[in-house]
């Protein structure tokens, strides 16, 4: 079976990535393929926009009229704690082994709180609808996080955590009892770890680790498969950004993390930009009605004639910032622009005239950047 | 009383917000009222000083205007320079948090980034020089408003987590300072669009107790209204329109987008209004960049926060 590809959209907050990201995933659907989107967000704002009144953490249906037949298109909210306890159920060797994971008071930290925890789960998530042989592309809302690309070392970072060197250091003291050295100056660590965080923590933590032991095998395993299809050749990240002067800085930041990490970077999508007034030359206007007093008239007219002129200042300005992002971008990384629409987008119908800008999965497949 | 008369201000808002732009004029401000102002970024990505026209980056305080410090607090230098602290000994910080098999697992523990970004603005906060303290006021760019949330709930989380020892009591000393109202102000950034509303009007909700540290509301990149008096605007539409050549039927249609979006400020600003603290608008500046000028000619609307 050959698994979905995945399309990874990256960015700073606020530059529209939900509504980029759905909008992307409807694209797709009208050229034909079988898509689902995947978003992780408290605010449920890829609901709010795909016109839908619950998301939980399985894929649904989107209705969307006149798909081309044998397209589909779904989205998912992901709920990253159940996700966590599946995956605890899925590699645990007995029901008694997951019990005692899902009660253990670090457990509920590590899978609510844990730095990483929430990205790590959104690519066990894509993982899984990549592989269920429902889809043809898998879209990836990525989450919103202080380092918005924490997402890529997530896997990384797990696998870390989970390493047969952590494990035995805190899980051998755990089940004799107490905690007991195996290395050679783990004592003073132990000690002062135990004086700073306090003897309570550092129990949990070691029994959630000895816990944990019996899954670590197949978290693992699991963990670098999902690094795989993060760097499969036919993933493609686009980074989604507006041609405001602040996103700028944001966007070439994450650009030189994707490139250092060898991610396959697909292009810009650059949300939101102005377009340029058509006509030249001062608008003309009138004549002016008998009741309406002259000077009136004419300070209106000067307002009016400042009004594309302003325009064509924001267009410079944006243009500026545009050309800098494709300086600084490697050789032939295309650019989408999509243009700002008078309505916030909030349903289907706003997202449908957004994706016309959006480039069809073969085209993003074509580029390589 | 002002909020440059607190101790601490902390800026938080949703992403893409302009966060870093109202610390900056918030700081700046200060700074011109003569006091001495240390500006916190938070995000690992250093972005203040260029919007002083001055380089530089890092964890060492620069001088950007006249009383005007930045630096940036990055966990992972701040997260040795606590500990440090705590445990007196840099050798055994680095025997112990350096280690291999212990570092994934400290980096585990819930909330201690956070909560020692918060710890070292509290340290700096303490820092006095001669009896007078080295800050008059220290301006925060936290993170984005999720992760600021967390942030400023990471001293009692940490509690929780604890029970007793050096972090319990260093976190419990930490919270004191953040949930003073009479030390401790909150501004919140919002834009008028939708989602950055509903993340402020969530935020406002989830702050519970910490709701009275909220001292303003800022509307920000606020666009000018296209026309001087909208309501004659749209009564001589007809009479512009039949006349009009194409530039002019165009400026038409670019205008009556320009009043949609004064309308949703409009909007936004009744929203914001209904939270209670007082909202101010920073206008949006059609330039290419934001540098010290632009800074200078934005202050006037933080003027009365």
């Amino acid at each position: 079976m050959k698994p979905a590809r995945v399309v990874i959209c990256c960015g700073s907050g606020g530059v529209g990535k939900t509504t980029t990201s759905a909008a992307l995933a409807i694209r797709f659907a009208r050229s034909g393929k079988r898509v689902a989107v995947l978003t992780i967000d408290p605010a449920r704002r890829l609901a709010d926009s795909l016109s839908v009144g619950e998301i939980g953490n399985t894929a649904f249906p989107v209705p969307l009229p006149d798909l081309p037949p044998g397209a589909s298109l779904h989205a998912m909210m992901l709920d990253s704690k159940r996700t966590f306890d599946d995956v605890v159920a899925r590699f645990s060797g007995s029901p008694d082994a997951r019990d005692r994971i899902l009660r253990n008071h670090y457990y509920r930290f590590v899978s609510t709180r844990l730095a990483g925890a929430h990205e790590y789960m959104a690519m066990e998530k894509l993982f899984e609808l990549s592989t269920s042989g429902d889809y043809d592309v898998v879209v990836l809302d990525t989450p919103p996080s202080r380092h918005a690309l924490d997402f890529l070392s997530a896997p990384e970072k797990m696998a870390n955590l989970m390493d047969e060197g952590v494990m035995r250091w805190l899980v051998l003291p755990a089940s004799r009892g107490g905690w007991r050295m195996i290395e050679k100056g783990s004592e003073i660590m132990a000690k002062v770890l135990k004086s700073m965080l306090g003897d309570r923590t550092i129990t949990d933590i070691a029994e959630f680790f000895s816990a944990f032991q019996s899954l670590w095998e197949g978290f693992r395993q699991r963990s670098l498969d999902v690094r795989e299809l993060l760097r499969a050749p036919e993933t493609r990240y686009l980074l989604v950004t507006t041609p405001a002067p602040g996103a700028r800085a944001e966007a070439l930041h994450f650009l030189d993390v994707l490139q250092r990490s060898r991610m396959p970077f697909g292009g810009f999508l650059i949300n939101r930009c102005a377009v340029a007034p058509v006509h030249v030359g001062p608008p003309g206007f009138g004549p002016r009605p008998d009741d309406v007093p002259e000077a009136e008239w004419a300070a209106l007219v000067r307002a009016l004639a400042e009004v594309p002129e302003r325009r064509r200042r924001l267009v410079a300005a944006q243009d500026h910032a545009i050309a800098e992002l494709r300086a600084h971008a490697p050789g032939a990384a295309p650019i989408w622009r999509i243009p700002e629409l008078d309505e916030e987008v909030h349903d289907l119908a706003g997202l449908a005239r957004v994706s016309v800008h959006l480039p069809d999965p073969d085209a993003l497949l074509a580029t390589s950047v | 009383m002002s909020i440059l008369d607190r101790r601490v201000v902390l800026v938080t808002g949703k992403g893409g917000v302009g966060k870093t732009t109202i610390s900056a004029l918030i700081a700046l401000r200060a700074a011109r009222a003569g006091k001495r102002v240390l500006l916190c970024e938070t995000s690992g990505v250093t972005q203040v000083p260029p919007l002083f026209g001055v380089s530089g980056r890092g964890y060492e305080a620069v001088e950007v205007a006249p009383r005007l410090h930045t630096l940036s607090i990055t966990s992972e230098a701040a997260i040795e320079d606590y500990i440090v602290m705590q445990l007196r000994f840099r050798r055994l910080y680095k025997m112990v948090f350096r280690n291999r098999v212990v570092g994934p697992f400290i980096d585990a523990v819930p909330g201690l980034h956070d909560l020692i970004q918060l710890g070292k603005v509290f340290d700096l906060e303490r820092t006095r020089i001669n009896g007078r303290p080295e800050w008059d006021l220290i301006v925060v760019d936290a993170p984005a408003t999720g992760h600021g949330l967390t942030m400023l709930a990471s001293p009692r989380a940490m509690m929780d987590l604890t029970v007793s020892g050096p972090f319990h009591d260093n976190a419990h000393d930490v919270a004191m300072l953040y949930e003073d109202p009479a030390r401790t102000a909150l501004l919140l950034v919002s834009l008028p669009e939708d989602m950055p509303l509903k993340e402020t009007e969530e935020l406002h909700e989830r702050l519970g107790a910490l709701r009275g540290l909220v001292r303003g509301l800022v509307l920000n990149e606020v666009h000018p209204s296209p026309v001087p008096d909208p309501a004659r605007f749209q009564a001589l539409y007809p009479a512009l329109r039949a006349g009009a050549d194409a530039a002019g039927r165009e400026a038409l249609d670019i205008a009556e987008s320009g009043l949609l979006r004064t309308a949703r400020q409009d909007a936004a600003r009744v929203r914001l209004g209904a939270l209670g603290p007082p909202v101010v608008d920073v206008p949006f500046l059609f330039r290419r960049d934001l540098g010290p000028a632009q800074l200078a000619a934005l202050l006037p609307s933080v003027e009365s926060l």
